[in-house]
Order: C-alpha cells, then structure tokens, then sequence
C-alpha cells in the first residue's frame, strides 16, 4: 500500500508540515522521518505540523508524533501542533493520550504567532 | 433487538486497519451518530484492529448496526486466532503493554464505547466486542410534541 503524501514545506527556517487526514501506520512513520530529515537538511528552528484534516487519533498516531516533538526537540528545535478538531481532541483526551511536550494551537495563524515567540525567548535566553 | 445492517473486513495488513477505520466511519455516520460519537467509535475501532494485526497477526472485524427500543447501535467484534490474553484485568490497566505502545488499546477503547465484552483464552485466540447507543432523537421529539400542548 503506497503511503500517503505528506506536504513539508519550508519557510524561512520554519517547516510547515501538514499531516494527511486518515494515514496507514506506515505514512505515519515516513512522516516522523521527512521531517527529521527536513530539519537537519533546511537548518530549522521551528516546526508546525498542521493536524487540522486529522479524523482519527489513535494511539499510535499519537505516539509517533510525541516521539517527533521529542526528536525535534533534542535537534534544538521547537513545535507546535496547529489545529486539532474539537472531535479529535475530545477523543484522545478521554483515550488517555497526551501529546508529550508539544506547544498547541488552535490554527496556524496562532502557531505561527506562538512558534515565533518561543523562537524570540529562546534567542534572549 | 433488530439487526438492521452488517458486514465483516478481515484485517490482516495496515492498510485494513485503516480500511476498518473507513467501513466503521460509514456505519457510525449512517446511523446518525454525530462528529464527537462517531471520531469516539473509529479510534476505538483502530486501537482494536491494531490489536488484531499486532498481537495475532490476523483476524476479523465484523460490525452490526443494531435497533433496540428508541436506540440504534453499533456493535463491533473482533475476532483473532492469535496468542490470547493470559490476564485480562491486567491488560485492562491503564499503561499496560507487552509491546511497544502505550498500553491505552483496551481500556481506551472501554472509555471511548459504552459496553465491552472480553472472551480470551491463551493458545486459541482473544474475541472483543464493543457497542456505542444512540437515542433517536427524532423519533423522541415527535413522540413528546404529541403529548403536549
């Protein structure tokens, strides 16, 4: 079964990604590893992963993209996770997941926002 | 209880997980579930048929759309000829897994349902069934504009 596509694309030394709305495990995978790729090739301090057309969070979706977060996070990176539907959000909380440490918002306009001002912080530090 | 609809997907590969996930969906929205209940109904249906292509490798997944009273539901049951569970209670913790996950398959499929049934027996294979129940509320309005005034 081929993978899904998923959509990476840079912005200054952000990466926008944008997650595919039903993925099989295995697009799943490939994406953890686009984007680790993405930010090691592009120089990135930031990433959005855009999860608004995500229907289903299960708990292997949700893992993966915690472990990222992780990932990104220990290549000096930070992310943001933009758009989660009220239905999915409702359902992976009564799940039990947690996304690890990811910064969240409600669209890519506030993840924009948010990744800036963490990236600012970061730079006075 | 009436069964109104049926069918069954043998789930073998990851790529059924993700076939179930569209089958139940369908079922889910048929029915009349809304957004929050039918998202509630195909997670749990993943993290089960995950279970399924995980732990025995293959098995089915057949659902029924039933009517009761002023309720439909949808059931689903899986079925797997794989290891069995040796301590159910166990596995219905929270956290626990013998595998690489988050041990959130069972008991967050429990949460996300409103019944579920565990028959396993090791060495011949594990069948979990689950159902979620809409009231009908069209049915209910009606019955109610009736009786007043």
């Amino acid at each position: 079964m081929a993978a899904e596509n998923i959509s990476v694309i840079r912005l200054r030394d952000l990466l926008l990604v944008t997650v595919p709305p039903d993925p099989d495990d295995q697009t799943i995978s490939a994406l953890q590893e686009q984007v680790l790729q993405a930010m090691a090739e592009h120089e990135c301090r930031g990433l959005v992963l855009d999860i608004s057309t995500v229907q289903t969070l299960d708990s292997f979706f949700a893992r993966t993209i915690a472990e990222t977060v992780q990932m990104v996070a220990v290549m000096g990176g930070r992310t943001v996770l933009s758009g989660m539907r009220a239905s999915v959000a409702v359902t992976a909380t009564e799940l039990g997941l947690t996304m690890g440490n990811a910064l969240t918002a409600l669209n890519m306009d506030r993840a924009f926002d948010l990744l800036g001002a963490e990236l600012r912080k970061d730079r006075l530090v | 209880m009436k069964e109104i609809d049926r069918g069954e997907i043998r789930i073998a590969s990851e790529g059924d997980i993700v076939m179930a996930r569209r089958v139940v969906r369908n079922a889910a929205t048929g029915l009349g579930f809304g957004i929050t209940d039918v998202t509630r109904i195909v997670t749990a249906a993943s993290e089960l048929t995950r279970n399924i292509y995980h732990y025995a490798g293959s098995g089915v997944m057949r659902w029924r759309a039933l009517a009761a009273g002023d309720r439909v539901g949808l059931e689903l049951i899986m079925e797997d000829k794989g290891p069995g569970i040796p301590d159910v209670v166990k596995a219905m913790e929270s956290g626990f897994t013998t595998r690489k996950g988050l041990g959130l398959g069972l008991p967050g499929a429990r949460r996300l349902m409103d019944e579920m049934t565990i028959h396993s027996q090791v060495g011949s294979g594990t069948t979990v069934q689950v159902r979620k129940w809409l009231r009908r509320k069209n049915d209910a309005t009606v019955a109610n504009g009736e009786g007043s005034p």
